[in-house]
C-alpha cells in the first residue's frame, strides 16, 4: 500500500508552471537505510519566452540567460556529480535519474545550428562561458570528449516549432566538483542562498556527501497548442548524507569513542579492556536537526516564493507517519500533512530561522523505499598496462517485464574498443538481446569514441556486455601531471525506454566512472632518449656513409703524415700554402 | 627439375607442419603472438586487421577511425576468410601459403646467381655459396618468420612481394617484378625504395638473358610508367572499392606522420613519445630523410651488386623505418645469407649475433616487466630496442664492408689477403 506513494509524490512533485514569471523551491527530505538521509533540493524559475528574447531577465538569472543566447543553446542539461548511488540499499534513484549525471561534469545541450561545423563551434563558445561561470575545466571538452548521441537522449521541452537543432554531448570524468562551482550555482539562485532553502547548502557538508549531484536543466515549455511559452530552468541539488558523519562539529570532525559512561554497552559481547565496551545496536532511526546535519540553519522562507497554495510548502519530509518530527522556529509555520500522512510539509516563516528536530526513535515499520527498475555495474577486466577488456553488468530484476533500453558509452580516443570482440550475452537465453547499434570509432587526438546499443532484458536476466580495448601511449606531454593514477573513462549512460515512466525526462541510470591506468614513458629523460636514439641513428649512419664515400687502399700505400698535433698543424698549413700559391 | 623438387618438399612440408601443428596443439598461441609488440605493429596487426574486416562487413567505414591502418584491398580478402574465432586454422593456412610462396621466391632468387655473378661484377668466392634450399629453408625455419606467420602479421603479406620482387627483379621478368613491387609499395609504401636498386637488377639480368643491352633511359621511363600506372590502379581499386580516398590518410599519412605511439622494436616510438612538441615536425622530417638517403647513396656505390644493395635496403628497413617488427628483420636475415661469400670478410659477426640473441631474450622480459610487473620502466624495453638496432646495423656496415672489400679484390688482386685502409 505505502510503496507506490513515494512515487505518486516525486511525480507531482515538480509543479509544472507555464507562462507567468514565477519561482518555486522546494526540500525534499527522504530518511534512507543505514543512517542515511537525502535531501532533494530543486529549483525552478520561469521566463516568459518574449521576456528572455528582450533579455529582460527576472527570476533566470542574467549571466546564464546571456550564455544560453549567445550560443543559441535552446536546451540545456549541466550536472556535477561526485559519489556513487548505491542502487542496492538505497533504492530507486530521486528524479529517476533524470536530473543526475556521472561522475564529474557532464553537459548536453540542443544547439541550433545549420550546419555540424556551426554547431561545433557554438557548442565550443557554450562550454567556454560555461567554464568561466562554473569554475569548472568545462573548456577542456573539445571534440576528443564530445558525442552526439543518437538514441540516448530527447528534448525534455517543447521545442516544435525550431527546426535543426543539433544535440552535443561531452563529460569531463576527471573534474573534481567542488565549492567552487557550488558558489556559482548558488548566485543563480533569486535568494542567493541568503534565504529558503537554498540557505542550507555548505560546501563542507555537500561535498562530504555519500552521493551528490548539481544539475542546472534549461528547457522550453509550452502550453499544448504550442503558444505561451516560457523558458524553465530548473536547479536541482540531490545529497545522501551519512547523518552520524555530518553530525560532526567542524572543528572536532575526527570521531572518538565516547567515555563509557555515555555509552551503553552490548553485555551478551564480552571485551578486553574496562575502559570501553560494545556498544548496543539499538536498531533505532538516529536523532538529527536540519542545523546538525547541514552545518547551518535554515533562515527562513524566501521572500519570493508564493505565500499560498501548495507552492508554499517548501520543506517537505517523507517518512512513515509514526516518526517523531517537531518544527523548532520563533516565527509563524504551517505544517500540512499530505498522502496517507507519509509527507509532512512546511511553510516556512519569513526572517526566522527553522529547524525541524527528529529524536531517535525505535521504529516499528520500516522504511519505504522503491525498487529501482535495473542494477547496473561496469568494471574493467584484465591486467597490465597495454590491454584490457570491460564488462557490464546489466540485471533487470522484475519477473514479469521486459525492459528496453538504451546503452551509451562514450570512450576517450587513447582507449581503442574492438567492437568484433563485443559480446552481449543472457544469462536465460542465448539469444542476442542487440536489436539495434551505433558505432562511431575513435580517431588519434581528434574524437573518442561513441557507442550506443540498443537492447532488450528480458524479466529476471541479467545481461553482460563485454568488449576488449587496448591501451594507446601517448606524448610525454599528454599526461597529466598524475600519470600513474591513471585516465578516468566517463560512466556509461543507461536509458530505461520501456516500460516508459510517462514524463519527458525518462529514467536513467548511470554506472561509475572507471581508471584506465596507461603505459607511461619516464618523464625525466626526453633529452637522453633524443641523444641515445641519435647515437644508434649516428652509429649506423656514419658506418654506411664512411664506406659510401672513402676507398680502400693498402695499408703501405697510406700516405705517410705525422701524427700528433703537429702533423696536423703542418698539414693544414702545407694546404693553406698549397692554395695561397695557386691564386 | 624433379631431382630439386624431390629436395624441396620434405623442406616445404616440414615447415608447414611446424606452422599448423604449433597452432593445433597450443590454441592460445596465435592471440598471444598477435598481441607481442615485437611482432605485430599498429600497421600489420592481425587484432586490428580483424576489427577492419568487422566493420567493412558492417558498413561502417573501417578508415573512418584510429584503429585500422592497413591496406584496403585485404578487407575483401579476409573477409571471405571463415571467422578466426571458429575457425583458427583457415587464416593460418592462407599465411603458411604466403610464407611457402615467400621461400619459393627466395630460392628462386638464390638460384639465379645475382649474388655472386652480376653483368658488372664476378666475385672472386664465387664458389663460396649455399644451395639455395638451404637459404630457403634458412627463411622457412627462421623463428622469427614462424612466429610472424602464427600471428599472423600482415607483414607476412609485405614480406611476400618484396622477395617476389626481388625474384623476378632476378630474373629478368619486367611485367611480374612492376606488379610485386607495386604491391609492396601499396601494402607498406616504403619498399618503393627498393625500386631504383631492383631495376638495376633487372636491367642487368635481361641483358644477360637477352645478350644484349637494351637503352637505359626507355627501359627506366617505361618501368616507372609502369609502375606507377600499377600502383594508381591498386589506389583507385581501393578508392573504388570503399567508396573514398580516406584510405590514403589513414594508412600512408600514419606511416608519415606516426600518430599511433604503441612500442615496437624499432628507434621512432619512443624518441617521438619523449620529442618536445615544437621540433616534432621536423624530426619526421629528419628521420623520413635519413631512412631515405641510404637508397640513392647504396645504389651508387654498389651499382655493380644490385641485389646486394636490395638486401641491405632490406635491412635499413628493418632499422629504420617508423614501424618496424621482427618480420622485417626476419626478411633482412633470411636474405643476408644469399652473401655467404662475404662471411669470411666480415668483422664483428659474434658482436652482431651476440647482441641480436640478447635482445631477442631480454626484449619481451623487460617488457613484461615494464608493461605487466610494473617493477621497470619504458627505459628498461626502449634500452633493448637500442641494442637490437645496433645489432641489426653491425650486420648492416659490417656486410657493406665486405661487399667493398670483395669489390677491391676483384679490382686490385695484389691487395687480397692484405691489410687495407679507407682514405
Amino acid at each position: 500500500m505505502l510503496s507506490f506513494l513515494p512515487f505518486l509524490l516525486l511525480g507531482t512533485f515538480v509543479t509544472r508552471v507555464a507562462s507567468s514569471s514565477d519561482y518555486h523551491e522546494r526540500l525534499l527530505l527522504r530518511p534512507l537505510p543505514h543512517g542515511n538521509l537525502l535531501a532533494s533540493f530543486n529549483f525552478l524559475s520561469n521566463e516568459s519566452q518574449t521576456a528572455f528574447e528582450q533579455q529582460n531577465f527576472r527570476y533566470l538569472p542574467r549571466s546564464f540567460g546571456q550564455i544560453l543566447q549567445h550560443a543559441h543553446a535552446k536546451e540545456l542539461h549541466l550536472r556535477f556529480s561526485v559519489g556513487r548511488w548505491d542502487a542496492e540499499s538505497w533504492g530507486q534513484r530521486p528524479w529517476n535519474g533524470a536530473r543526475e549525471g556521472g561522475t564529474g561534469v557532464e553537459l548536453w545541450a540542443w544547439v541550433e545550428a545549420d550546419n555540424e561545423e556551426e554547431a561545433f563551434a557554438r557548442w565550443l563558445t557554450l562550454t567556454n562561458a560555461l567554464s568561466g561561470l562554473f569554475c569548472a575545466s568545462m573548456n577542456f571538452i573539445d571534440a576528443t570528449k564530445t558525442i552526439r548521441p543518437v538514441m540516448s537522449f530527447v528534448p525534455e521541452g517543447h521545442h516544435g516549432n525550431v527546426s535543426n537543432l543539433h544535440l552535443l554531448h561531452g563529460t569531463l570524468p576527471h573534474e573534481v566538483v567542488c565549492t567552487e562551482n557550488l558558489t556559482p550555482f548558488l548566485k543563480l539562485l533569486p535568494c542567493k542562498g541568503k534565504a529558503g532553502v537554498s540557505s542550507l547548502l555548505d560546501g563542507h557538508k555537500l561535498f562530504d556527501a555519500s552521493f551528490q549531484t548539481m544539475a542546472i536543466d534549461v528547457r522550453p515549455v509550452c502550453e499544448s497548442d504550442g503558444t505561451d511559452c516560457a523558458v524553465e530552468m530548473e536547479q536541482t541539488v540531490d545529497m545522501v548524507l551519512d547523518i552520524a558523519r555530518s553530525k560532526r562539529p567542524r572543528d572536532n570532525p575526527i570521531p572518538r569513542p565516547l567515555p563509557i559512561e555515555e555509552i551503553e554497552c552490548d553485555t551478551s559481547k564480552g571485551y578486553n579492556g574496562h575502559d570501553t565496551c560494545y556498544p548496543l545496536n539499538k536498531g533505532t532511526e538516529p536523532a538529527w536537526t536540519l542545523e546538525e546535519v547541514f552545518g547551518r540553519p535554515l533562515k527562513g522562507a524566501c521572500p519570493l516564493t508564493d505565500e499560498n497554495g501548495d507552492a508554499a510548502n517548501t520543506v517537505c519530509i517523507n517518512a512513515p507517519p509514526e516518526r517523531t518530527i517537531e518544527a523548532n522556529t520563533t516565527g509563524q509555520f504551517v505544517e500540512t500533512k499530505l498522502a496517507y500522512d507519509t509527507m509532512r510539509c512546511y511553510k516556512l516563516p519569513e526572517g526566522a530561522d527553522f529547524d525541524l528536530v527528529l529524536p531517535e526513535q525505535q521504529m516499528t515499520t520500516g522504511l519505504v523505499r522503491l525498487d529501482p527498475p535495473l542494477f547496473a555495474a561496469r568494471t574493467i577486466n584484465g591486467h597490465g598496462q597495454e590491454r584490457g577488456s570491460t564488462q557490464s553488468v546489466i540485471r533487470n530484476p522484475s519477473t514479469v517485464q521486459a525492459i528496453e533500453i538504451v546503452y551509451l558509452e562514450s570512450l576517450p580516443w587513447f582507449m581503442k574498443p574492438y567492437l568484433h570482440t563485443l559480446r552481449a550475452h543472457l544469462d536465460t537465453t542465448d539469444e542476442s538481446p542487440i536489436t539495434e547499434t551505433y558505432y562511431r570509432p575513435a580517431i588519434d587526438r581528434k574524437r573518442g569514441t561513441h557507442l550506443e546499443l540498443r537492447m532488450i532484458i528480458p524479466p529476471s536476466s541479467t545481461l553482460t556486455v563485454t568488449y576488449d580495448f587496448e591501451k594507446a601511449i601517448l606524448r610525454y606531454t599528454e599526461y597529466p601531471p598524475d600519470a600513474n593514477r591513471g585516465f578516468d573513462a566517463a560512466p556509461a549512460v543507461i536509458r530505461v525506454l520501456s516500460p516508459s515512466i510517462g514524463d519527458s525526462k525518462g529514467m536513467y541510470i548511470r554506472t561509475t566512472s572507471l581508471l584506465l591506468p596507461l603505459p607511461t614513458p619516464d618523464f625525466s629523460m626526453p633529452y637522453n632518449v633524443i641523444i641515445l636514439t641519435s647515437t644508434v641513428m649516428a652509429l649506423g649512419f656514419g658506418n654506411i656513409f664512411n664506406l659510401l664515400v672513402r676507398r680502400f687502399v693498402g695499408a703501405d700505400e697510406v700516405p705517410a703524415s705525422q701524427g700528433g698535433l703537429k702533423g696536423v698543424l703542418l698539414g693544414k698549413l702545407n694546404r693553406l700554402r698549397a692554395l695561397f700559391g695557386k691564386a | 627439375m624433379p631431382a630439386t623438387i624431390k629436395q624441396k618438399l620434405p623442406v616445404f612440408a616440414a615447415a608447414a607442419a611446424i606452422r599448423l601443428i604449433l597452432p593445433t596443439v597450443f590454441p592460445a598461441l596465435p592471440d598471444l603472438l598477435s598481441g607481442r609488440v615485437e611482432v605485430s605493429t599498429p600497421v600489420t596487426s592481425f587484432k586490428r586487421l580483424q576489427e577492419g574486416v568487422f566493420l567493412y562487413t558492417h558498413n561502417v567505414s573501417p578508415y573512418d577511425g584510429g584503429v585500422y591502418h592497413q591496406a584496403p584491398l585485404l578487407l575483401p580478402l579476409f573477409s571471405l576468410l571463415p571467422s578466426p574465432s571458429t575457425t583458427p586454422l583457415a587464416a593460418i593456412l592462407l599465411y603458411t601459403l604466403v610464407d611457402l610462396l615467400s621461400a619459393q621466391a627466395l630460392f628462386q632468387i638464390a638460384g639465379s646467381g645475382q649474388n655472386v655473378v652480376t653483368r658488372l661484377f664476378t666475385s672472386s668466392r664465387k664458389d663460396l655459396r649455399w644451395s639455395s634450399l638451404a637459404i630457403a629453408a634458412g627463411f622457412l625455419f627462421n623463428p622469427f618468420t614462424v612466429v610472424t606467420c602464427i600471428a599472423r602479421s600482415t607483414s607476412a603479406f609485405n614480406n611476400l612481394f618484396i622477395l617476389t620482387a626481388i625474384a623476378k627483379a632476378s630474373q629478368g621478368a619486367s611485367t611480374t617484378f612492376i606488379l610485386s613491387m607495386a604491391f609492396a609499395t601499396y601494402l607498406s609504401m616504403h619498399p618503393i625504395l627498393l625500386f631504383p636498386p631492383l631495376l638495376v637488377l633487372l636491367y642487368d639480368a635481361r641483358a644477360l638473358k637477352r645478350h644484349s643491352m637494351p637503352n637505359v633511359w626507355s627501359f627506366t621511363i617505361a618501368h616507372t610508367v609502369g609502375l606507377a600506372v600499377a600502383i594508381g590502379a591498386l589506389l583507385s581499386a581501393s578508392a573504388f572499392m570503399t567508396g573514398s580516398w580516406d584510405f590514403l590518410a589513414a594508412t600512408y599519412r600514419v606511416r608519415l606522420l606516426l600518430p599511433d605511439l604503441t612500442p615496437n622494436v624499432g628507434l621512432w616510438w619512443y624518441f617521438f613519445i619523449e620529442m618536445f612538441d615544437s621540433f616534432r615536425e621536423f624530426f619526421l622530417g629528419v628521420f623520413w630523410l635519413h631512412a631515405a638517403s641510404y637508397m640513392p647513396g647504396l645504389t651508387i656505390r654498389l651499382h655493380k651488386q644490385p641485389l646486394f644493395v636490395a638486401c641491405t635496403l632490406t635491412g635499413v628497413f628493418a632499422i629504420f623505418t617508423p614501424y618496424p617488427s621482427i618480420a622485417d628483420a626476419a626478411l633482412y636475415l633470411s636474405l643476408v645469407p644469399l652473401f655467404r661469400h662475404l662471411f669470411p670478410l666480415m668483422r664483428y659477426t659474434f658482436l652482431a649475433s651476440a647482441a641480436i640473441l640478447y635482445a631477442s631474450v631480454l626484449g619481451p622480459a623487460f617488457y613484461h616487466l615494464w608493461v605487466y610487473a610494473g617493477s621497470g620502466n619504458a627505459n628498461f624495453f626502449y634500452a633493448i630496442t637500442l641494442v637490437w638496432s645496433l645489432g641489426l646495423s653491425i650486420i648492416l656496415g659490417d656486410s657493406m664492408y665486405a661487399a667493398l672489400r670483395d669489390e677491391l679484390d676483384v679490382e686490385r688482386p695484389e691487395l687480397r689477403g692484405k691489410d687495407v685502409r679507407r682514405i
